[in-house]
């Protein structure tokens, strides 16, 4: 069962963003998600949300009140909302194979963003190209959104810890081996 | 040990890195292990090991409790890194054996090396192949030295006291005798080769002599009968010196152990000159008056010679220098010799310098004269019998320091009597107080743990890559660890060497064939049978037992 969970509104060949279903339904940071365009399946990776007014041109005001007392007294405002969420690109599949780079062409607009599977989650994490995307994330939150997506993508994994040594090394390197900011990586990577 | 090249040079060696995961702890320096190249395998010895950081930084900042953080970097950031010393090169297209022109390509595989490695280098055991230890870590995989080109120079076994250098040299004389490639003439000067040694290990207790592993075809001579009769003993022969066969330059020998001065060498000229070959025996019969009456001839200086006399009187102690001795030791020893047999010449109580360092020289400057005209004879065809001959000595440096080896037959010998089949083998603990000429032109050395800079450098000198195997050296266990190298092995190799007991010694005295032997009695019984020591007519000499008896009695 696919779960609808957006549509995409801007593309870049990078990242995209699209809009969710509702303004309070939306995926998690660091989370994997999917889109078909075609016959390619390209995978991407939450990377933020904004949550605003739906004319994006005024803001919303402050009315110090429960939210229960808001949907009680102005369910109204609530409609006016809207929550757009970015996602980083990291790779693609086409044919039921995987490519960890960004596909060809850029995602055509208005195409339904869904969530992941388990398995998709599996063989992407697997490749761990991913995690060089998430680093240089445009939004500037490199590290904060790769240790989410290893976050994430660990638990998928039988071994989660030996899971996340794995990714650690390749991140080193792709840090140039600077200890400092792997370890304020890995600690934002807490495993149970 | 697995791992890949990293980096390095033909010159300075190369750098490993070990796989994540494997344990830098378990791999010892020495250790021989093979790098598997694009067309070649390199067999090489780990020589060091250090631990690296891509980013020094890292060393500093993975100090931390996080231990995810630390088994990240461990490995990936930080890493342990072997340093190796490729020695010998085999194209794997044709198995051609090369010296190491050339260096592996990068990321080519390191592993430790197996049995047919080992056996690809080193040769299998057989008669001229003789399985000395195994290599580190690798026990049960005989590592071989090919005795054929061991005897054909002279060799040295060095390390410091209490290394096990006595067993190394026992079981070197074992493969030599059982080869019967050379024969061998062993000065033991602590009676340990002989008969039976001590051992060090509290379940053994004593080690086998030669006599007990070879029988008949090892024979004892003695300085010391008593001695040898109180340790159970019986000597094949007693050897006693003349006067007469001591020389200026056997005098000149032991110089530091008679406290002579350096114009002695003069006096002795002058001696000799005046009285002929009966010099020293003379020269030690004359009262003060004589000793006047002398210098008065001669213009040689009277304090000088009495001084002199004073102190020859110490060779009157050494109760083996007889003034005319009933038989002549080195027409014996090399009657023994003649026949294929090997001679242990046992000190006895006579264990001082003065004693070894004359005894030794006197036979062996003897010998050398009849292996030279021997080997000359057998160059116009005149005569077979041109068996190789080692010669063991100990306290080599004694022997063979820079003043001295100029000068003593050793030194002669080291240099260059291969020419004439006879080498040495030296044994001593502080190779550096031998002459470096005399050193650098040793075969093969059989090294233990030495860990005097000087000695280290000195066993050194003249091999390969000297550099890279200080470490090892210095890094040697203090018992049953050598490192052979040199010309009788391919490449240089730390063992772990045998053990010297019963199993030992039923290796080495079963034939290859399959039966036990201990060697046929031949000619020196039959030539002098009743004059070689009493004991042979009253009771079986030691080592000779029942089948040797039967052997000799009915033939078979």
């Amino acid at each position: 069962m696919h779960t609808l969970i957006g549509e995409i509104i801007e593309s870049r060949t990078a990242e995209f963003v699209a809009e969710a279903i509702r303004y309070d339904q939306v995926p998690a940071y660091g989370s994997f998600v999917r889109v078909q365009d075609g016959n390619l399946r390209v995978y991407g990776i939450v990377s933020g949300a904004y949550t605003g007014s739906l004319d994006g041109v005024s803001k919303a005001k402050a009315f110090f009140k429960s939210i229960d007392e808001l949907k009680m007294e102005q369910p109204q405002i609530f409609e006016l909302l809207r929550t757009e969420f970015s996602c980083v690109v990291v790779g693609y599949a086409e044919d039921g194979r995987y490519h960890p780079y960004y596909p060809p062409i850029h995602l055509s607009l208005h195409l339904p963003v869904e969530k992941a599977d388990d398995d998709e989650i599996l063989t992407i994490s697997q490749h761990l190209g991913f995690l060089e995307k998430t680093l240089n994330s445009p939004a500037g939150n490199g590290e904060e959104l790769t240790a989410a997506a290893i976050r994430m993508a660990a638990r998928f994994h039988p071994d989660p810890r030996e899971y996340i040594i794995r990714a650690g090394r390749e991140l080193l390197k792709m840090l140039n081996y600077d200890t400092q900011r792997l370890k304020s990586i890995l600690e934002r990577v807490d495993i149970a | 040990m697995r791992g890949t090249i990293l980096r390095g040079s033909l010159s300075g060696g190369l750098e490993v890195r070990l796989d994540i995961g494997e344990n830098i702890e378990e791999v010892k320096v020495g250790t021989f292990c093979v790098v598997e190249g694009r067309t070649h395998d390199f067999f090489s010895m780990v020589v060091d090991e250090d631990i690296e950081a891509a980013n020094p930084k890292a060393f500093y900042e993975t100090l931390s409790d996080n231990s995810l953080l630390n088994e990240v970097v461990r490995g990936t950031g930080i890493i342990d890194k072997v340093k190796i010393q490729p020695m010998i090169a085999i194209r794997r297209e044709d198995g051609k054996v090369q010296p190491v022109k050339s260096i592996p390509s990068y990321l080519s595989r390191v592993r430790e090396a197996r049995e047919e490695d080992v056996f690809k280098i080193f040769g299998r055991p057989d008669r001229t192949h003789f399985h000395v230890g195994s290599p580190l870590d690798m026990d049960h995989i005989p590592v071989c030295i090919d005795l054929k080109k061991f005897i054909e120079r002279s060799n040295g076994i060095f390390g410091k006291s209490g290394t096990g250098k006595t067993f190394y040299t026992r079981i070197m004389l074992c493969g030599m005798i059982k080869s019967g490639l050379c024969n061998v003439l062993v000065f033991d000067m602590h009676s340990e080769y002989g008969w039976e040694g001590e051992d060090e290990d509290e379940t053994r207790k004593k080690a086998k002599g030669l006599k007990q592993l070879f029988g008949s075809k090892v024979a004892i001579f003695t300085l010391d009968p008593e001695s040898s009769r109180n340790r159970g003993v019986h000597p094949d022969f007693v050897v006693e010196i003349p006067y007469r066969s001591i020389e200026a330059e056997d005098i000149i020998l032991v110089r530091e152990e008679l406290n002579l001065n350096p114009t002695a060498l003069e006096v002795i000229y002058v001696l000799q000159k005046h009285l002929g070959q009966d010099w020293l025996i003379t020269f030690l019969n004359m009262d003060a008056f004589a000793i006047k009456d002398f210098a008065d001839r001669t213009g040689a200086h009277e304090g000088a010679l009495q001084a002199f006399q004073r102190k020859l009187f110490q060779l009157q102690r050494l109760p083996f220098i007889k003034e005319n001795p009933a038989d002549d030791a080195v027409e014996r020893i090399m009657q023994y010799l003649d026949s294929g047999m090997n001679v242990v010449l046992e000190f006895g109580h006579q264990r001082s310098m003065l004693a070894y360092m004359l005894v030794a020289n006197i036979l062996t400057r003897r010998i050398h004269e009849l292996y030279v005209k021997r080997s000359e004879k057998a160059l116009g065809g005149m005569q077979g019998n041109n068996t190789p001959l080692v010669i063991v000595i100990e306290e080599a440096h004694k022997f063979l320091n820079p003043e001295l080896s100029r000068q003593t037959i050793f030194g002669m010998i080291a240099r260059e009597m291969r020419k004439y089949n006879v080498t040495l083998l030296v044994v001593d603990q502080r190779p550096s107080g031998i002459d470096p000429e005399v050193l650098s032109q040793l075969g093969t050395k059989i090294v233990a743990l030495l860990t005097e800079e000087k000695d280290i450098e000195s066993v050194l000198c003249g091999v390969n890559n000297a550099r890279m195997l200080r470490n090892v050296l210095a890094s040697l266990d203090t018992k049953q660890q050598a490192i052979i190298m040199g010309h009788a092995v391919p490449m240089p190799v730390v063992i772990k060497t045998r053990t010297y007991d019963e199993t030992f010694y039923k290796e080495i005295t079963k034939d290859e064939d399959g039966t036990f032997n201990r060697g046929l009695m031949s000619g020196p019984k039959q030539a002098f049978g009743s004059s070689a020591g009493a004991s042979e007519t009253d009771e079986p000499p030691p080592g000779k037992e029942f089948e040797d008896l039967m052997k000799e009695l009915y033939g078979i």
